[in-house]
C-alpha cells in the first residue's frame, strides 16, 4: 500500500522534527531528503520545494487511481491534532486521515462481522479484512429492508434478515473475487451463490409452506439488490476489467451503424412502413431496447427485453412464431443500435440467475435477442440472400448515407408519440370536463328534487297536522270581566240544564265527577249557543263546542274564532294555550275531550281568564255583545271557569292593574292573531279534515260571546292596512273572505 | 420446451424443468399447430402478444403436474447457427414436419443429427407429422416416418391442426415421457420437486454444486468470433 510507505516516512519526519529544538543540527538534516543538493524544509516534509511538489503529485495520482477502482473510502476528519509541527504539510494531514479512516473501517467491519454471525452461509471473512477500504453503503441494507417489508410481508422476519446477510456476503465476496478471478470464474461463483440461496430456501424451515412462486420472487429480489449495487461499481461485474466488452460494444455499435441500410426487405420480415401503428410499435420496442442499458440489475434488463420483444411480436401481427419474431427483432435491434449492447448481454448472461435465464418468457426473449445480436455480428451477403457484390457495395459506403426511410419514420415517431400523448391528455381533460358538467347537472337536479321533496313534506305535514290558529282572544276588559262574572253566577244554574241536554254524547266521556259540573255548565251554554247559531253548527259539533266556550266569549265570529283559537293560544300567555289546545283536541275527539278537558280546563281556565280579560279590554264595544252571548250557552262553560278566577281578580284591585297592562300586549297580538286566523280558515275551507275543526271552531266561536267581540276586532284588523299586510299569504285572504 | 413441475399440495407434484424445442421449418404449420393447442388451453384469453413463439402449459398426469415451457425456434436456414442457443438445456423436442413435403421430412433428419451431436443429455424426441388432413397429397408415408422415429427413439404421431386431431396427444406423450425420464435418471436440468414428501428435504433433481455451476455457466453468444455463420457450433453444447 502506498500509504504504508508514507507512514514510515512520516514517522521519520517526526523524529526529525523532534530533533529540531536540539542545539546541534546536522548539515545532512537540513538537506533535501531526496538527496538533491538543495536544502529541505520541515514544512515540506524535509524535501526541497521541487521534490516536495513532485512527491505531492505522486501521492495525489495514486489516490485518484485507488478511488477510481475502489469505492471511495469514508471521509472522516481527524480528531487528533498533531502536536509536532502543527503547521504540518497537507500530505501529513492526509496520512493522518488515512490512518484514522482505516481504523474506522476496521470498526465497521467488526460491526458487520457481528451482524454476520447469524448468517447461514459460511464464508471466510479473511478477504474482507484484507480489503478494509470497502464497505457496503447502508442504503443497500435499508433499501432491502424496506422492500422486503412491502413485498414479502408474510414471510418471517428471519428471512428478511438472512436474505440481507446473504446479499451482504454475496456482494463482499464478489468484490473480493473480482480482483482475483477471471470473469467466467466470477460468473460461476455468482451462480453458486444463487444456488446456495435456493438451497437455503429449499431447506430452511421458514419456507416450509412457501409457494415456489414466492421463492422465485425472493431469489429475484436478492439478485436485484445485490446486482444493482454491483452493477454500478465500475469494472466489477459490468464490462469488467480483463474483458474486451467495451471494445466489443464499440465494434457492435459501428457494425450496426454500417448495416443501417438493411431494411425489412432484406430480412424478409413483413412490416408495413406506411402503417402508423407499425411505426408506433417499432418506436416503443426501440425505446425499451434503449432502456436496457439504464436498468441496473439483470432482472430489470430482462424485463426491458421482454417488453421490447412483446412490442416486436405485436409488430409481427397475431400468432407470430419465432420465424417472424427473430427477423423483426433483428430489424429492431438494427434500428435501435442500443448502447453498450454486448456489455449488457454479457452482464445478464454471466450474472443473472441462470435458473431464470434458462426458463420463462424473459429467458426466451433474451435468447432471441442473443440470436439477433449474433446474427448481426455474423451477417453476410448469404444470410441476407443478396448478391455478394451488392452487399460489399452497401458495406463500403459511409454509414451516414445508408439511412433508410425508416430513420425518418422513426424520427417522426417521437413527434407523433408526443402528439399522441398530448391528444390523450386533452381527451382526458375533456372527459373530466364532461364528468364535471354531469356532476353539476346532477347536483342541480338533486337540489331541485330536494327542494320539491321538502316542499312536499312540508305540505304533507301541514295537511296532516293543519296548523289551526285560533283567533287571538282579546282579553275582556275589566268591564267585560265584570260582566262575565254574571255568567259565573249563571253557571251553577245552567250546569244542570246542559247536562240534561247533552248526556247522550258527553256523559260517558265526562266520567270525572268533578269535571262534570263544569261541563254541564258548558253544555248548558252550548245548547244556548246552538240554539242561537244552529244554522252554522251541527249537533255533534255542539258537543265539541262545549270545550271551546271559554274562547267563545272572545270569538264571536264563529268560524273565524274557531280557527283563531289556536292563534290566540299561541300568542297568548301560557295559561291560555293549554286551554285552547285542549279544547281543540276535545273537538277532534269528543271522548277525550270530556275527561281531559274538564280537569285541565279548570286550571287553564284561570289563565284564559286573564287573557280574555285583556282581549276584552281591546274592544270595549265587543264586550257588550259578549255578555249577551255568554249567557246563551257554550261560552257559559268556559266563561264560567274563566270568569271564576276573574271574579276574584276583578274584585282584587292588583289584578286589574295587571290586566290593564296586558291590554297593550293584546293589542299587538291581535295582528298576529289575524294572521293565524287566516291560516286556520284556509284549512277549514280547503281541507275536508278541517271540517272537523270547523265544528270545533264553530262551537268555540259560537260558544263564547266574547268571540263575537273578537270577530269584530279581527274584522277591524283585516280592514286595517296592517292586517292586510299581515295576511299576504294566500290562506289569509281566504280566511278573510270566509270571515 | 421447459417442463417445470409445479408444487401442488394434494398431489405429489413433479417439477421438471425441461426445454423442449419445436424445431420446425417455415411453412410447416407449426404455428397453427401451436395456436390450436394454446387456443384450446386459453380459449378465454389468448393474448396476441404472447403469440405462438413462447408459451407455457401445465399438464396434469396421474399424480403429477408438469409445466411445459415451449420455445419456438426460428426454422429458417440462415438462423440455423443460432439454434444451439435455443435448445441448450432442453429436455424434449418436438420435431414437426409436413407429411405433404418430403423436403421438410429430410430437414428434420438434419435437425435430429444436430441434436444428437450437440446435446449430451437424454432428450425426448417426438416426431410429429402435421397436416394429416391432406392425406391426398401425402409425400411421406406413415411407415417411413414410423421407421425413422423408431430409429431415433422418438414417438411418432400425426396431427391435423386444421381438424384439431392428435395435438393433445403430442403434448401428453411428451409430458409422460418427461415424467419417466425425471424419475428414472437424474438429469441436471430436469428439476423435479416432491412437495408432499417432506422426508426428502432436497428436491430430487436439484443439481449438486458442481452440476449447478455447470448448468449455470452460459456460453458467450456467438459474437465472440470463433463461430462462423452457417456452421454447426460444436462448442456450444454444455
Amino acid at each position: 500500500m502506498w500509504y504504508g510507505h508514507n507512514l514510515q516516512r512520516s514517522y521519520k519526519y517526526m523524529i526529525f522534527a523532534s530533533k529540531m529544538p536540539s542545539l546541534r543540527i546536522d548539515q545532512s538534516d537540513l538537506k533535501c531528503k531526496n538527496g538533491c543538493d538543495y536544502f529541505g524544509n520541515p514544512q515540506w516534509q524535509g524535501y526541497c520545494s521541487k521534490c516536495h511538489r513532485e512527491q505531492l503529485q505522486r501521492q495525489r495520482r495514486a489516490e485518484k487511481a485507488s478511488s477510481a477502482t475502489l469505492p471511495k473510502p469514508e471521509k472522516k476528519k481527524p480528531e487528533q491534532i498533531i502536536k509536532l509541527a502543527s503547521h504540518s504539510s497537507f500530505s501529513k494531514f492526509e496520512e493522518k486521515r488515512l490512518r484514522q479512516s482505516e481504523t474506522l473501517k476496521k470498526a465497521n467491519l467488526l460491526k458487520f462481522s457481528v451482524f454476520k454471525k447469524g448468517s447461514a452461509d459460511e464464508h471466510d471473512h479473511t478477504p474482507e479484512r484484507k480489503l478494509p477500504e470497502f464497505k457496503i453503503p447502508p442504503q443497500v441494507n435499508e433499501g432491502m429492508k424496506r422492500e422486503f417489508r412491502v413485498r414479502f410481508s408474510n414471510l418471517p422476519p428471519q428471512v428478511d434478515r438472512e436474505s440481507r446477510v446473504f446479499v451482504h456476503n454475496f456482494v463482499m465476496d464478489v468484490i473480493k473475487c473480482s480482483n482475483v478471478m477471471t470473469v467466467d470464474e466470477l460468473s460461476e461463483r455468482v451462480q453458486r451463490h444463487y444456488q446456495h440461496f435456493m438451497k437455503y430456501m429449499d431447506t430452511s424451515p421458514h419456507f416450509a409452506n412457501t409457494e415456489s412462486e414466492v421463492k422465485e420472487q425472493l431469489i429475484d429480489f436478492v439478485e436485484k439488490h445485490a446486482m444493482t449495487y454491483l452493477h454500478d461499481l465500475p469494472g466489477v461485474v459490468f464490462s469488467p476489467a480483463g474483458t474486451d466488452d467495451e471494445r466489443l460494444d464499440r465494434a457492435m455499435s459501428e457494425r450496426i451503424q454500417q448495416l443501417s441500410w438493411v431494411g425489412e426487405r432484406h430480412l424478409e420480415c413483413r412490416l408495413d412502413r406506411t402503417d402508423s401503428r407499425t411505426g408506433q410499435l417499432l418506436y416503443k420496442a426501440i425505446s425499451e431496447l434503449l432502456a436496457v442499458d439504464g436498468a441496473p440489475g439483470p432482472g430489470g434488463k430482462l424485463a426491458r427485453v421482454r417488453r421490447a420483444c412483446r412490442h416486436v411480436l405485436a409488430l409481427c401481427g397475431a400468432p407470430a412464431s419465432a420465424d417472424d419474431l427473430l427477423p423483426a427483432l433483428i430489424f429492431t435491434v438494427l434500428k435501435a443500435n442500443p448502447p453498450r449492447l454486448v456489455s449488457n448481454i454479457n452482464f445478464v448472461t454471466r450474472f443473472c440467475n441462470a435458473q431464470r435465464l434458462m426458463t420463462g418468457e424473459g429467458g426466451y426473449y433474451f435468447t432471441n435477442l442473443c440470436c439477433a445480436v449474433s446474427f448481426i455480428e455474423n451477417l453476410t451477403a448469404e444470410s441476407l440472400n443478396m448478391d455478394k457484390k451488392e452487399f460489399d457495395c452497401y458495406m463500403a459506403m459511409p454509414a451516414s448515407i445508408g439511412g433508410s426511410t425508416w430513420a425518418a419514420a422513426l424520427s417522426l415517431c417521437g413527434a407523433v408519440r408526443e402528439a399522441e400523448e398530448q391528444r390523450l391528455q386533452a381527451e382526458r381533460l375533456l372527459e373530466d370536463v364532461k364528468t364535471l358538467r354531469a356532476n353539476t347537472i346532477q347536483l342541480a337536479t338533486n337540489a331541485e328534487t330536494f327542494e320539491k321533496e321538502i316542499a312536499h313534506k312540508v305540505q304533507d305535514v301541514l295537511a296532516k297536522t293543519p296548523l289551526e290558529i285560533k283567533p287571538r282572544r282579546e282579553p275582556p276588559k275589566l268591564s267585560s270581566l265584570r260582566n262575565s262574572t254574571i255568567p259565573l253566577i249563571d253557571l251553577d244554574t245552567p250546569v244542570q240544564t246542559p247536562v240534561q241536554i247533552k248526556p247522550p254524547e258527553e256523559i260517558p266521556q265526562i266520567q270525572i265527577p268533578e269535571i262534570n259540573p263544569v261541563e254541564e255548565t258548558a253544555t248548558m251554554t252550548f245548547d244556548k249557543t246552538n240554539d242561537g247559531e244552529s244554522t252554522q253548527n251541527i249537533i255533534d259539533f255542539q258537543s265539541l263546542d262545549k270545550p271551546s266556550p271559554p274562547k267563545s266569549p272572545q270569538n264571536q265570529p264563529w268560524e273565524l274564532k274557531q280557527t283563531g283559537s289556536f292563534e290566540l293560544l299561541t300568542p297568548s300567555p301560557l295559561g291560555f294555550i293549554p286551554f285552547d289546545s285542549r279544547s281543540i283536541d276535545e273537538v277532534m275527539t269528543p271522548d277525550e275531550f270530556g275527561s281531559d278537558h274538564l280537569a285541565p280546563g279548570l286550571s287553564n281556565i284561570n289563565y284564559d281568564i286573564d287573557l280574555s280579560d285583556f282581549s276584552g279590554d281591546n274592544s270595549l264595544a265587543e264586550d257588550t255583545p259578549k255578555e249577551p252571548k255568554d249567557p246563551f250557552s257554550p261560552d257559559g262553560i268556559k266563561k264560567e271557569p274563566i270568569f271564576d278566577p276573574f271574579q276574584p281578580q276583578t274584585s282584587q284591585s292588583p289584578y286589574n292593574t295587571v290586566l290593564e297592562k296586558f291590554d297593550e300586549f293584546s293589542l299587538v297580538d291581535t295582528k298576529s292573531n289575524e294572521i293565524s286566523e287566516a291560516f286556520e280558515v284556509v284549512h277549514k275551507t280547503q281541507n275536508p279534515s278541517t271540517v272537523d275543526f270547523r265544528p270545533n271552531t264553530v262551537p268555540e266561536s259560537t260558544d263564547p260571546f266574547s268571540p263575537v267581540q273578537k270577530e269584530a276586532s279581527i274584522l277591524d284588523d283585516s280592514g286595517s292596512p296592517t292586517a292586510a299586510s299581515l295576511l299576504p299569504s294566500p290562506l289569509q285572504p281566504q280566511t278573510s273572505k270566509q270571515s | 420446451m421447459a417442463v417445470q413441475g409445479w408444487h401442488q399440495t394434494p398431489l405429489p407434484s413433479v417439477a421438471t424443468k425441461l426445454l423442449t424445442k419445436s424445431l420446425l421449418l417455415p411453412g410447416v404449420g407449426k404455428t397453427s399447430l401451436v395456436v390450436r393447442y394454446i387456443g384450446k388451453m386459453f380459449s378465454k384469453h389468448i393474448s396476441p402478444t404472447i403469440g405462438a413463439s413462447f408459451f407455457t402449459c401445465n399438464i396434469n398426469l396421474d399424480d403429477a403436474r408438469i409445466k411445459l415451457q415451449v420455445w419456438d425456434t426460428a426454422g429458417q436456414e440462415r438462423f440455423r447457427s443460432m439454434a444451439p442457443m435455443y435448445y441448450r438445456n432442453a429436455n424434449a423436442a418436438l420435431l414437426v414436419y409436413d407429411i405433404t413435403s418430403a423436403n421438410s421430412f429430410a430437414s428434420i433428419k438434419g435437425w435430429v443429427k444436430e441434436l444428437q451431436n450437440n446435446v449430451p443429455e437424454p432428450m425426448i424426441l417426438s416426431l410429429v407429422g402435421n397436416k394429416s388432413d391432406l392425406e391426398d397429397n401425402r409425400a411421406v408415408t406413415q411407415s417411413e416416418a414410423v421407421q425413422y422415429a423408431a430409429s431415433i427413439g422418438a414417438a411418432y404421431c400425426e396431427t391435423s391442426a386444421l381438424h384439431d386431431q392428435g395435438i393433445d396427444q403430442v403434448f401428453l406423450n411428451t409430458a409422460t415421457e418427461l415424467l419417466n425420464l425425471s424419475s428414472s435418471s437424474l438429469v441436471a436440468s430436469l428439476r423435479s420437486y416432491d412437495s408432499t414428501d417432506y422426508d426428502e428435504k432436497l428436491p430430487i433433481g436439484i443439481p449438486s454444486e458442481e452440476k449447478a455451476t455447470h448448468t449455470g455457466k452460459i456460453e458467450l453468444p456467438a459474437w465472440t468470433g470463433d463461430v462462423k455463420h452457417g456452421e454447426l457450433q460444436r462448442s456450444m453444447c454444455c
